[in-house]
């Protein structure tokens, strides 16, 4: 995907975020099978097939330019979604180099890299952004490293400290968010951000998680993919702004289900970071409606089922709740009940 | 509006206990917790030196003959929370390694004691406290990012935007405050009663 052409669209007001039949076909469905529990799902983060969401380290698509605008937009409405303590800036150098470096050679059309010893340029075409400045010297860019390169990849950025044997959320770049605050949760430990997640305590599974993620290695990252639902293809479902998206969701209609209720998927890579020894959590959106979906009966089918026999709890925790009924009433005639291979790919 | 699990940055409190192996002991109690550190002085006496710092509360709640008793000239009283605020912090910049600190009061006041000792280095692991008195909560905005101080109900008005917030169990250590999101976002106007949950 090195000739991308960016589609001018929004996530917001008229909504006019459409997925391409490619990005449709390419979109990282979750579900491999007709239901759905947590998981430890973590697998090395390889670069995958080409075309792919997999194939870089950070994954750039058609929705690139749209989505840097909508982050300056939130941005500019809550300085709370970037924050960082005092103590996390040679991890934000980390970021930076590591999301420059990643771009520049896996996007060699679209983004540039130039290095004169600590003399660095950066050059990005598609938002037609070039700076120099000396790298480990803040005051030579025109923000904080992490704010700099967070307003220029798609997706989200939590820096994670670790010490005292856990993960602090020390720092972050959160303007896609499915439902917590950065601005709340900041310098919280593993266990206390990951709180509000039902059903994962008895299981065990943030221990679990946890315990591997210590011991996460510098250049053997990993990733995983949660989901949820969205009302609207909108990224900014923060609690910021709940006032502005919560009354979207009783809006939800058996007749208008598959255009308003989205699937969103998070690509969530975490990577070890060479200075800092800090961890680089991206949480990466993907949103696609159930009329996109619909376009692979297999995936519409299936989706069909985990949502019908979805733990009270996660429906819950993920606020469908409120529109289950209309939500089953459009998916139900999606599904002839057909048996369905184990797997997440489409037809 | 009740979720059927446990959020687990939820604190959990204990009784104030002696830690014996230490180098000193320093005590912070608030108003009516000052109970809990006359329950303290009702164990045995550690060897090495104890300071208490009360900071008197309503007049109802005002145990400082009692703890001037037993503590001695080990108290130091304040009736002005920054006075006792620069105490502190002057006491911890000159503690020594091994200094035990004990806390006993409202949720403010704890978190109060240990974001100040965290700027001194001090792990939050490492303080005891106890909430012998009143389960009240600080509520931070997630709207406007005001904290509304003392809130005994699962629902409170925003003292910054009037918003009706739900008091959630997620809990931020850093702020010292429980997450409140507006309870009528979905259905506006649609507040349910509010019950006296945290009296």
């Amino acid at each position: 995907m090195n000739n991308l052409a960016y589609k001018l669209e929004t996530f917001r007001d008229d909504y006019t975020f459409r997925n391409s039949p490619d990005a449709i076909r390419r979109f990282p469905f979750p579900f491999d099978q007709d239901h759905y529990m947590y998981s430890v799902n973590i697998e090395p983060h390889k670069p995958g097939a080409p075309g792919s969401v997999f194939e870089h380290t950070f994954d750039i698509d058609e929705h690139y330019v749209a989505e840097c605008a909508d982050k300056a937009l939130t941005l500019a409405q809550d300085k709370g979604r970037y924050a960082a303590l005092p103590h996390m800036m040679d991890a934000q150098w980390d970021f930076l180099e590591l999301t420059m470096e990643s771009l520049a050679r896996d996007y060699p059309d679209q983004f540039k890299l130039s290095k004169e010893g600590e003399r660095w340029t950066w050059t990005n075409l598609p938002l037609g952004i070039e700076d120099s400045f000396i790298f480990g010297d803040a005051s030579t860019l025109p923000m904080e490293p992490l704010e700099y390169m967070g307003r220029q990849v798609q997706g989200d950025f939590v820096l994670l400290d670790q010490r005292e044997g856990t993960l602090f959320a020390d720092a972050g770049f959160i303007t896609s968010q499915a439902d917590w605050s950065l601005a709340f949760d900041i310098g919280m430990a593993w266990h206390e951000w990951h709180g509000p997640v039902p059903q994962v305590e008895k299981m065990g599974v943030m221990e679990r998680a946890l315990k591997f993620l210590l011991s996460l290695q510098q250049g053997s990252p990993v990733r995983r993919l949660n989901w949820t639902m969205t009302i609207n293809p909108r990224l900014d479902t923060s609690p910021e702004h709940y006032p502005q998206w919560g009354p979207d969701k009783l809006k939800v209609t058996a007749e208008n289900a598959g255009r308003k209720a989205h699937l969103r998927v998070e690509l969530q890579g975490l990577f070890r970071l060479p200075r800092s020894n800090a961890i680089l959590f991206s949480i990466r959106c993907y949103l696609m409606s159930l009329e996109e979906m619909a376009t692979y009966p297999r995936w519409i089918k299936r989706f069909h089922r985990v949502i019908r026999d979805l733990h009270p709890d996660l429906l819950e925790y993920k606020g469908i709740k409120v529109y289950h009924a209309p939500l089953m009433a459009w998916l139900a005639p999606h599904d002839d009940g057909e048996e369905l291979p184990l797997g997440t790919q489409p037809e | 509006m009740q979720h059927g699990y446990w959020i687990r940055s939820k604190p959990v409190y204990t009784s104030l206990a002696w830690q014996y192996r230490a180098q000193a002991h320093m005590v912070l109690a608030h108003g009516e917790a000052g109970r809990a550190v006359l329950r303290l002085y009702q164990q045995r006496l550690p060897e090495q030196p104890v300071s208490v710092l009360y900071l008197v509360g309503d007049e109802e709640a005002d145990y400082t003959a009692s703890l001037r008793a037993l503590a001695g000239d080990c108290l130091l009283t304040f009736t002005k929370q920054e006075a006792l605020w620069a105490a502190f912090n002057a006491a911890l910049a000159s503690a020594c390694m091994g200094t035990r600190l004990y806390a006993a009061g409202n949720e403010a006041f704890l978190w109060q004691v240990s974001t100040l000792a965290a700027s001194h280095g001090v792990l939050h692991a490492d303080i005891m406290r106890e909430q012998p008195a009143s389960l009240a909560r600080p509520v931070y905005c997630v709207h406007c990012k005001t904290i509304t101080p003392h809130v005994t109900t699962n629902i409170a008005v925003c003292s910054g935007c009037q918003r009706h917030l739900f008091v959630r169990d997620h809990f931020s250590r850093r702020l010292g405050a429980y997450m409140g999101l507006m309870v009528d976002a979905e259905a506006p106007g649609e507040v349910p009663a509010a019950e006296e949950i945290y009296p």
